[in-house]
């Protein structure tokens, strides 16, 4: 009984030490869930916009995402966090969107195509009219990257997609676009973050083709 | 053919000047055992007394084993290398010979050398203190190698080294069935084999703890004291689980019967073998596994 005592404080021992001490440990937030966004980052006019998300573990399972945060005035840094379980699957459908908006003081969780924050705001941008005769948004030549980090390619939001997205945010749902552009399975997004659509990241192999491919490898 | 006559006079000289060092360890010898001050320093006879004459030469075995650790850099010179490696011997068997000292005090502390070895010519004595010798210079020839040229470095890990061998020697009586110091007394060879493979045992899991890359002393000190702890909790595994595969049978139900079967070789070398087999699986787990990172992904 006393040696099984001992055996538990060691682990117990090694679970906190390693968990304290750990280079791995360091440096990675932990997001519980859209709450958490506020702590990450206390910049104005911040948006969150989720570029890829990854699993790892055999039996017990850590969350990773990683968001893409543009604040102030051109200010993007790439950061890494930690998340729930719940928190991951339920965004698994809302890679390239922006999980999370702070301007003016007022926060936003509700999913929306990146750059949402930014549209309307005659700041950033303003209205121009196309050749179909449609209202089309443009940033301010000071912001003339921008359309990149947010992953737009092509694309250039028009005053109906601006008058759905605020129905959407009042609405607190999701948006994907009006042709579903946006988000996992968007076209915009896909060809925006082609890193995470990778073919070999997104077959799933069946343990037969693993096994083949492993004895063609190395036998 | 100049060339390489010079290069095999250089072997020659070196090995010559290995000799000098060790010649110059007899004395060094009798600082740490005045009592053996007379069959130190003249003509050593092996058979009137074997334990002294293992005892003696574990410490040359574990000199043996740190200078193979210090290379000589003939590029800089030949007379600058030759101090380097002078000045980084005598700090090497100095801090050898201290850890050994401290450990054996730890280990033996009811025991006294002229006692054990002299008078009593004790050679389970004498081989428990061949496999300090041997395990420790093992272990300080790694630490050697990962302080890299630096003496600070050296003496902070040589310290670590120390602390976590000195607790390592104390979990032999968590971890055996046999009773140390009875079976000393009564010069019991079970013992022997048993500590012996405990000890190379330890000796080979603290080891590749300290066996990793490293570039920051602090974070390299963290990983060794995790990798430790970490082998603590799968040692014990093994070596249940060994016990399980291989059970033994031990006496016949009488607690005398039990007691005196332990006591018998087989049963040290049983547990001995028990030993090396779970530590080396144990560094197995503990450095062979590659969790990878997340970082391909990301």
């Amino acid at each position: 009984m006393y040696k099984f005592f001992l055996y538990c404080m060691l682990v117990i021992l090694y679970l906190g030490l390693a968990k304290t001490l750990s280079p791995s440990e360091l440096g990675v937030h932990y997001l519980q869930n859209e709450k958490g966004f506020a702590k990450l980052s206390d910049k104005e006019n911040s948006s969150f916009i989720l570029i890829d998300t990854h699993v790892t573990g055999f039996l017990i399972k850590t969350y990773y995402q990683k968001y893409r945060v543009i604040s102030d005035y051109e200010n993007i840094e790439d950061l890494i966090v930690r998340t729930s379980k719940e928190f991951a699957r339920r965004n698994m459908e809302n890679i390239g969107l922006s999980l999370f908006r702070r301007a003016d003081g007022r926060e936003e969780f509700n999913p929306l195509p990146p750059g949402s924050l930014y549209i309307g705001d005659l700041e950033y941008g303003y209205w121009k009219k196309n050749r179909d005769g449609k209202m089309e948004w443009r940033f301010n030549k000071s912001f003339k990257n921008l359309p990149n980090y947010l992953g737009w390619g092509e694309f250039r939001p028009d005053e109906e997609f601006y008058k759905e997205m605020k129905l959407r945010t009042n609405a607190g749902q999701p948006y994907y676009g009006p042709n579903n552009e946006f988000g996992t399975k968007g076209k915009v997004t896909r060809a925006a973050f082609p890193h995470f659509f990778r073919e070999d990241r997104m077959k799933k192999v069946e343990l037969k083709t693993l096994l083949i491919e492993y004895l063609k490898e190395n036998f | 053919m100049a060339e390489i006559f010079d290069r095999l006079l250089i072997r020659i000289l070196l090995a010559g000047f290995v000799c000098l060092m060790i010649y110059l360890y007899r004395y060094a010898h009798v600082i740490f055992y005045p009592s053996v001050k007379r069959q130190v320093l003249k003509k050593i006879n092996p058979a009137e007394n074997p334990a002294d004459t293992l005892h003696l030469f574990s410490r040359v075995v574990g000199i043996s084993i740190i200078f193979s650790s210090i290379t000589l850099n003939e590029t800089s010179g030949f007379f600058l290398s030759l101090f380097h490696f002078a000045t980084w011997g005598a700090v090497a068997i100095a801090l050898y010979l201290i850890s050994l000292y401290i450990i054996e005090s730890v280990v033996f502390y009811n025991f006294d050398y002229t006692d054990e070895i002299l008078k009593r010519k004790n050679m389970c004595y004498a081989f428990i203190s061949f496999c300090h010798a041997v395990v420790i210079a093992y272990l300080f020839k790694t630490v050697m190698v990962e302080a890299e040229n630096s003496i600070v470095i050296l003496l902070v890990l040589w310290l670590y080294m120390l602390v976590i061998v000195g607790i390592s020697v104390k979990y032999y009586t968590l971890i055996s069935r046999l009773s140390f110091n009875r079976l000393m007394i009564q010069k019991n060879l079970s013992l022997c084999f048993s500590y012996a493979g405990f000890s190379l045992g330890a000796g080979l899991v603290i080891a590749s703890c300290f066996d990793q890359e490293h570039y920051d002393i602090t974070v390299y000190v963290i990983q060794v004291l995790l990798k430790t702890i970490l082998s603590l909790i799968i040692f014990p595994l093994f070596k249940k689980g060994l016990v399980r595969i291989f059970p033994v049978k031990v006496g016949d139900g009488h607690e005398n019967n039990i007691d005196t079967e332990r006591q018998s070789i087989g049963y040290g070398i049983y547990e001995g073998c028990l030993f090396v087999s779970g530590a080396i699986l144990t560094t197995m787990i503990v450095n062979r596994i590659q969790f990878g990172t997340i970082y391909p992904f990301f």
